[in-house]
């Protein structure tokens, strides 16, 4: 067992999941999305795409661009929820902010789905080698 | 990159740097990460207060806002409102985490910056890009002594581009330093390493010769087996230090094999023969604009003495025999000055230098030589000292301490290859000189002098075919051309172009500095001296059917159609 793998992995995952579950439940219900969920989201995906960085090989560079993707569309999702909560309301989101937020994150999400499918394919590939 | 047989890039090579400055902040900047992180979520959940003192939390937002101030050492101060002590406590903590965080990350920044490999592979880029951005013609050289710093700055000033390969950082800084007109990318590496050499353009389609001059045999070698094998299109010119090199080289079909060693017996021959032709030769393959050196006196004819160590000066001496002269040869072990072993009265006793006509110091090392002249000179003031100067820079010791002959390897290295390079013809013209005879010799340096100047005449070569000299080709046929008509001055023909012809080259045979009244025909190669003026000029002449008929002719012929049905002449310029 490679402990580079394993980190790698959960990393991987995490962001993943925590996307998940900061984008499941009603798209334009602020109750059902919360903001530490959001935060810790963009925390493990910045973890994750510093983890890709200098792998030369061509699935490396894959695994780097759909984390870049998936920080820079929650790190938006993350700036327009503060501009929305602290300049625009004052406190609560409306509806459409929330909406706003959570399908930016949606979009996260899909480049986390491709990431963990890489990982998968990955490992795959290397066990039938 | 034309040639399917030239390796391609390997693709790291050019984005390593990159690569290498993310994978070594891999571990910085998630430590960075995981510090903001813990940091900006304490602080939004530690219980604080708000404007009216009742209890309240700060939220993600303000908590991230205050840590990147606090961070980065800024500290705007406790915003939006005052802190609780429990707020207090907790960024006394994160202040203290988020230096350290900082800290380690610039430090690992800053150290990648100084490092060694980081350097070299930003180097490497570098060079890399300008390689392959060159447009021009240009030389890999490879190793940068002295003998390749006086070929770049001669190719230098000829216009040339050049790029250097060498192994050591201190020569490579120099490329810099020397400051050439032209961009000369050089890089610090093994040239034997055949994916460094094609870096440096060995698969460039301008890349126009390979010129290897490093200071081991191998590293020559290696360059010109690489290059005859991957680029048999390339002209190749290397130095071996011993004859076996050579041979391999050879083996390669490398034509271009320069010998430092060698060459030194060569000069001191030619010399002894003709002063006169060795000043032309030394003049005609020295630096552009060189003014013609000075004629040595005959050199004496008695009993020499030759000072060197194993085969090397064994070679000199039965180079010397050949000539006719007496030799005493003295061995100097290893060339160095052993205490007991080399005793420079045992060396002047055993060689009998008192009664010599010469002595000749050819050891590998500088200190040895000047040592050995000295004492020659106190055993025997009137002999002719003869002196190897192997570094360049110790030419004013050999000077002071009065050297009759003395000979600089690096020099005859350059002059040598620049020679080869300039004028391939040039090389077989000078190899016919030491045979013409010395009043020859001395002749034809007056001439040049006094048709083209003091400084080292520009040499080319012309073809007198149809190509070539369109506008002669008539009179070429026709037999009725002679040299010296073809050399008239086309702003005056009563006037002779500052040009003297050094050599003719017909079927086979070579005449060696060809009288005026000889008759060209077509086909006819000349080596030419002269004025660059003179050379344009000389190519109007050859192509321009007007300037042809008056120069030679010396009709003035109109050079448009209607004017010449009027004046009744036919397109080669002569009257129907």
């Amino acid at each position: 067992m490679n402990l580079e793998k394993v980190v790698f992995g959960f990393f991987v995952v995490l962001a993943a999941t925590l996307n998940f579950g900061f984008f499941i439940g009603d798209l334009g219900d602020p109750q059902m999305h919360s903001v530490y969920e959001l935060f810790a989201a963009v925390v493990v995906n910045l973890v994750a795409t510093v983890l890709k960085f200098g792998d030369r090989t061509q699935m490396g560079a894959v695994h780097l661009a759909t984390s870049l993707v998936a920080s820079l569309q929650l790190l938006a999702a993350a700036v327009v929820w503060t501009y929305a909560a602290n300049v625009l309301t004052n406190g609560g989101l409306s509806p459409t902010q929330t909406a706003t937020v959570v399908s930016l994150s949606g979009g996260a999400l899909f480049a986390n789905i491709v990431s963990v499918v890489l990982l998968v394919v990955e490992t795959v590939s290397f066990q039938r080698r | 990159m034309d040639d399917p047989r030239v390796p391609e890039l390997a693709p790291h090579l050019s984005s390593a740097g990159v690569f290498l400055v993310l994978r070594r902040m891999r571990v910085p900047l998630i430590v960075l990460i995981v510090i903001f992180a813990v940091s900006v979520l304490g602080l939004s959940l530690v219980p604080g207060q708000n404007a009216q003192g009742r209890p309240d939390r700060m939220d993600l937002f303000e908590s991230f806002y205050f840590m990147s101030y606090t961070a980065t050492t800024i500290g705007f101060g406790e915003l939006p409102n005052e802190f609780t002590d429990a707020q207090r406590m907790w960024v006394t903590l994160t202040i203290f985490l988020a230096v350290i965080g900082w800290a380690y990350a610039i430090g690992s920044l800053l150290s990648l910056m100084q490092d060694q490999g980081f350097r070299q592979a930003l180097a490497r880029r570098g060079f890399t890009r300008s390689v392959r951005r060159m447009r021009e013609p240009f030389l890999l050289l490879v190793g940068y002594g002295n003998a390749t710093k006086m070929l770049a700055r001669s190719l230098d000033d000829m216009g040339r581009r050049f790029v250097v390969i060498d192994n050591q950082e201190a020569r490579v800084s120099a490329v810099e330093l020397d400051s050439y007109r032209a961009d000369a990318p050089a890089l610090r590496g093994d040239a034997r390493d055949t994916g460094l050499l094609t870096l440096a353009g060995l698969g460039h389609q301008t890349c126009a010769g390979v010129i290897s001059l490093a200071g081991d045999d191998e590293t020559n070698l290696d360059v010109a087996m690489t290059t005859a094998l991957l680029r048999p299109d390339l002209p190749v010119i290397a130095r071996s230090g011993s004859r076996d090199v050579a041979d391999r080289m050879r083996a390669f079909h490398v034509q271009e094999v320069v010998n430092p060693s060698d060459r030194f017996g060569d000069h001191l021959r030619i010399l002894l023969r003709s002063p006169a032709a060795y000043q032309l030769m030394s003049w005609l393959t020295s630096a552009p604009g060189t003014p013609a050196p000075r004629r040595f006196p005959p050199l004496p004819h008695g009993r020499w003495v030759v000072c060197g160590h194993g085969r090397y000066g064994e070679e000199l001496s039965a180079d010397l025999r050949a000539e006719g002269l007496e030799i005493t040869e003295v061995h100097v072990s290893g060339g160095r000055v052993l205490a007991g072993e080399g005793d420079s009265a045992q060396v002047i006793e055993s060689g009998h230098v008192s009664d010599a006509a010469a002595f000749v110091a050819a050891t590998a090392s500088d200190t040895t030589n000047l040592w050995l002249v000295e004492a020659a000179r106190r055993a025997n003031p009137d002999t002719f000292v003869v002196a190897l100067q192997n570094r360049r820079a110790n030419a004013p010791l050999f000077s002071a301490i009065g050297v009759d002959f003395g000979l600089v390897p690096a020099e005859v290295i350059a002059h040598e290859v620049l020679a080869r390079l300039a004028n391939p013809v040039l090389v077989r013209f000078l190899r016919q000189v030491p045979h013409q005879g010395d009043d020859w010799a001395a002749q034809l340096v007056d001439r040049l002098v006094t048709t083209c100047g003091r400084g080292t005449p520009e040499l080319w070569r012309i073809r007198l075919s149809r190509d070539h000299a369109p506008a002669l080709v008539g009179r070429l046929d026709e037999r009725s051309l002679s040299l010296a008509d073809l050399l008239r001055d086309p702003a005056d023909r009563d006037d002779t172009l500052d040009i003297v012809a050094l050599s003719l080259f017909r079927e086979g045979e070579r005449t060696m500095a060809p009288a005026g009244d000889l008759v060209l025909r077509v086909d006819d190669q000349l080596l030419l001296a002269g004025r660059p003026r003179a050379r344009s000029a000389l190519a109007t002449t050859l192509t321009e059917v007007p300037t042809a008929s008056y120069v030679v002719d010396g009709h003035r012929v109109p050079s448009s159609w209607v004017f010449r049905r009027l004046a009744r002449v036919d397109s080669a310029g002569r009257r129907r």
